[in-house]
């Protein structure tokens, strides 16, 4: 149940009607079931992983709580992380250890048994363990309380909107909103229409619409330069657009039922620095990451060789979240390298958001240096994209090779000219963001230019809704 | 509540003047006969009784294609007194585009061409079922099987799995039987004159639905309902994209190991070259099994599909695959089709090919 199919908008539907006419205690349980029944759309199957995940991380939580011995408190920790991370182990990265196990053996002359382990990766496992490892980790280090109702705390791993790609939300912002009565108004009703649309477009029009260019590029067997330059151009978009646009519409499905999900990206594209991207890209788990992995391995408090390396085995390891595969171990050493560079280079934190750096004399340089850093982020979605280390080292070596024979042919299909007009709505839809600092800005519109701005968003839907849909692609993570 | 109920309700407004400006436009652009790319695009999403009937009302249009592929038109004596080997196709615009190049390479060879739009493997094995009286011996029969094609050996009508561009023309479905053959269910219409002449006679009319109804995996109100919406440029859009969705999902059903639309393709495509290739040999005719690849990963893989049992009978085959990688860009136009270089190629291995068998 794909949120940019028909039967999620009935089955969501359903759910509104229902949630309208219940009380609160009511409606936890019954989007409880929902999400239950949302996920078991997918596999029900793997319904069994959540509820593990949930079972155990309530008790280890209220166990913690109760429990004043340190060492203690830290046996319950390792339980709770032993039961999501070997979920994860298990069946998100057992074959690929497996298999590289296998081919290193290969390496040194051995020839092993092929290890095949036919392991299916269920839907949404990164982010829900994640969400719910914040949770004791938080009672562990005192910062939260543990919930008593066994089934806000399982509507808070559930939950269907976020549950399958995120924002991975922290229990310090969901388990209060799911705990106590929400408000349904027309304003939320309307902001989260707002977000629905916006995150379908950028789904539909745009990502759906540039991604036939980038799958001839990537599956082709000799690029060209330029086509490579341009397929990750696009791909760069289409993640992007894929991400934020699930995230808008999980935010806006959410809102109109009373809910505040977190932000999860800030118009990365116009970061300067990868400190700055970072802080606008996949903020969900930037910070999880930040909280819960780069503090927990000391931060910058060692040093600047300590720092260095924590940054490094930070990003690997949110490099390999995304996936077992060789591409996100070095998509994770790019990213490393790049803040450990910065760091090394600038030295200090810069605060960094919207609403900042808007003086005029500086735009020029600004959207020059915009521009420059778009491309380093490029070459990480090409190590992010690749389909086999091969590719990469080609990829690599055919844009070494700048200006060779060859080089500039381009046979790389043109995406549609809806997804070209979404383009320009997407870049016209962040800069206002990014230039008023206000997400919310088409709130200060006459209410005549607001509803037509609405209208020509949905007719620009309508227009780029022909594209063939598929699965988003964090759903694989 | 009151201003968000303006805000619909002018959204709604706006929308209604949107679609009417759009609408005016695409008027005055095709009187103007500027039928551009995106009139068409607005077009595509026309219902197919809407698009058919606009086809009827107009036969010059640009892409009209009432007329192409119906299996009346197929069956003709064309060539009876060439003096060499007839290359005899049964296939589609990407068989015809590589036969064609071969015949500029050698302009005396005699060429027969039966094509349709995309034609699926049904449409081609049942043409030359039914063309057999019209081969001679030592003719050259090509079998065209297009990967992109074999989810519409569940359909009997282009109209009901190519939604934007609905060719009328119609071919039978074959099924497994469990002793090994293959039983064909023929549709009631077989030429336009037949089509036409439906609307007059809404009892043939309804009884043509419920076959398609029963029949055809991809027929859908989604596609055929509810045409008087097409008015709207705004409805149009919508549709296509239900459209176009409800076709790549039945597409993806069909081809799907189980389910309820599943369709055993393998099995059916395995014996009907078995069985092409046994009734050209009866006939003293030379069997050639072209597989087209398109660019398309999800298609069937037409070599593992039908490799094995090509070579297993030794019948002699021209598999795209083989010679150019469909995954390179590089090897297709815009539209889809193989560029004239890699047609040049499959011409010049379908000549060896044709010389070889017919110096036997």
């Amino acid at each position: 149940m794909l949120f940019t199919e028909l039967n999620f908008w009935i089955f969501f539907a359903v759910v509104s009607v229902l949630y309208v006419l219940l009380p609160h205690k009511a409606q936890n349980r019954m989007l409880l079931v929902a999400s239950y029944v949302f996920y078991g759309a997918w596999d029900w199957r793997f319904l069994s992983l959540i509820l593990l995940s949930t079972v155990a991380d309530y008790f280890v939580g209220f166990a913690m709580a109760r429990e004043n011995v340190q060492a203690r408190r830290k046996r319950l920790l390792w339980i709770s992380l032993a039961v999501n991370l070997g979920m994860l182990g298990i069946f998100k990265y057992l074959g690929f250890f497996a298999d590289s196990f296998t081919d290193l053996m290969g390496l040194f002359g051995y020839t092993p048994d092929p290890i095949t382990l036919a392991i299916v990766l269920p839907v949404g496992i990164s982010f829900y363990t994640f969400q719910t490892l914040s949770y004791t980790i938080d009672i562990y280090r005192r910062n939260l309380e543990p919930t008593r109702d066994f089934f806000d705390f399982a509507l808070f791993v559930a939950f269907f909107p976020q549950l399958v790609a995120g924002p991975i939300e922290r229990a310090s912002n969901l388990l209060p909103n799911i705990s106590a009565p929400r408000t349904l108004s027309w304003e939320a009703l309307g902001r989260g229409g707002v977000l629905c649309l916006t995150g379908l477009i950028k789904k539909i029009v745009i990502a759906d619409g540039v991604a036939p260019s980038v799958n001839a590029i990537y599956a082709s067997p000799d690029p060209s330069g330029l086509d490579i330059i341009f397929a990750t151009w696009l791909f760069a978009i289409q993640i992007y657009c894929d991400f934020s646009g699930y995230t808008d519409i999980a935010r806006g499905v959410a809102k109109m039922l009373g809910f505040r999900l977190m932000r999860n990206f800030a118009q990365p594209y116009f970061a300067i620095d990868p400190q700055e991207f970072w802080r606008r890209w996949h903020i969900s788990l930037s910070t999880w990451l930040r909280d819960y992995l780069y503090i927990s391995l000391g931060g910058n408090r060692g040093g600047r060789t300590a720092t260095y390396r924590n940054l490094m085995l930070t990003m690997v390891l949110g490099g390999i979240w995304h996936g077992a595969a060789w591409n996100f171990v070095l998509w994770g050493i790019y990213q490393g390298g790049l803040l450990a560079a910065h760091r090394a280079v600038t030295g200090a934190h810069k605060r960094v958001g919207e609403g900042v750096r808007r003086g005029r004399a500086h735009w020029l340089g600004r959207a020059l240096m915009i521009v420059l850093f778009f491309q380093v982020i490029c070459y990480g979605w090409l190590l992010f994209r690749a389909q086999s280390f091969d590719q990469i080292v080609d990829f690599t070596g055919t844009l070494i090779a700048f200006g060779a024979d060859g080089f500039w042919q381009s046979v790389i299909p043109a995406p549609p000219r809806a997804a070209i007009l979404g383009l320009i709505w997407l870049l016209l839809w962040d800069l206002a963001i990014e230039l008023r600092g206000n997400v919310r800005f088409y709130l200060a519109f006459p209410l005549p230019v607001r509803s037509a701005v609405y209208a020509v968003m949905i007719y620009l839907l309508a227009f780029g809704s022909t594209t063939e849909t598929s699965a988003f692609i964090y759903f694989q993570f | 509540m009151r201003q968000q109920i303006r805000v619909i309700g002018l959204t709604v407004a706006f929308l209604i003047l949107i679609d009417l400006t759009v609408m005016a436009i695409l008027t005055v652009a095709q009187a103007q006969g500027k039928a551009g790319s995106l009139v068409r695009y607005f077009e595509y999403g026309r219902s197919v009784p809407g698009k058919l009937k606009a086809w009827q009302d107009n036969p010059g249009t640009r892409g009209n294609l009432f007329d192409v592929g119906w299996p009346v038109d197929q069956i003709d004596d064309t060539l009876l007194e060439a003096e060499a080997p007839v290359v005899r196709v049964y296939g589609m615009s990407f068989v015809a585009n590589i036969t064609r190049t071969a015949k500029g390479l050698r302009e005396d060879l005699p060429l027969d061409l039966h094509t349709g739009p995309g034609a699926p493997p049904n449409f081609t094995y049942s043409v030359f079922l039914d063309d057999a009286a019209q081969r001679r011996a030592g003719d050259v029969a090509v079998l065209g099987i297009l990967s992109s094609s074999v989810p519409a050996m569940a359909a009997m009508s282009n109209r009901t799995w190519v939604f934007e561009q609905p060719s009328p023309y119609t071919y039978p479905i074959f099924r497994p039987l469990p002793d090994g053959g293959l039983t064909r269910v023929d549709p009631i219409i077989n030429s336009a004159d037949e089509e036409r002449s439906l609307a007059a006679d809404p009892v043939r009319a309804a009884a043509w639905r419920a076959q398609l109804r029963r029949e055809d995996v991809f027929y859908s109100p989604k596609t055929f309902g509810v045409a008087w919406l097409d008015a709207s440029p705004f409805v149009r859009l919508v549709r296509r994209s239900l459209g176009t969705g409800h076709v790549d999902a039945r597409k993806a059903a069909v081809i799907a190991p189980s389910g309820r639309h599943a369709f055993a393709y393998t099995t059916v495509l395995r014996r009907m070259v078995t069985e092409f290739a046994a009734q050209a040999r009866a006939q003293d005719q030379h069997p050639v099994v072209f597989l087209i690849q398109t660019r398309d990963p999800m298609d069937v893989d037409l070599l593992e599909a039908l490799g094995p049992t090509l070579v297993g009978q030794e019948i002699p085959y021209l598999a795209t695959a083989e010679h150019v990688d469909p995954r390179d860009a590089a090897a297709f136009i815009p539209d889809g089709h193989y560029t004239p270089e890699k047609d040049r190629r499959f011409a010049e291995i379908f000549l060896a090919l044709y010389d070889m068998l017919t110096a036997e």
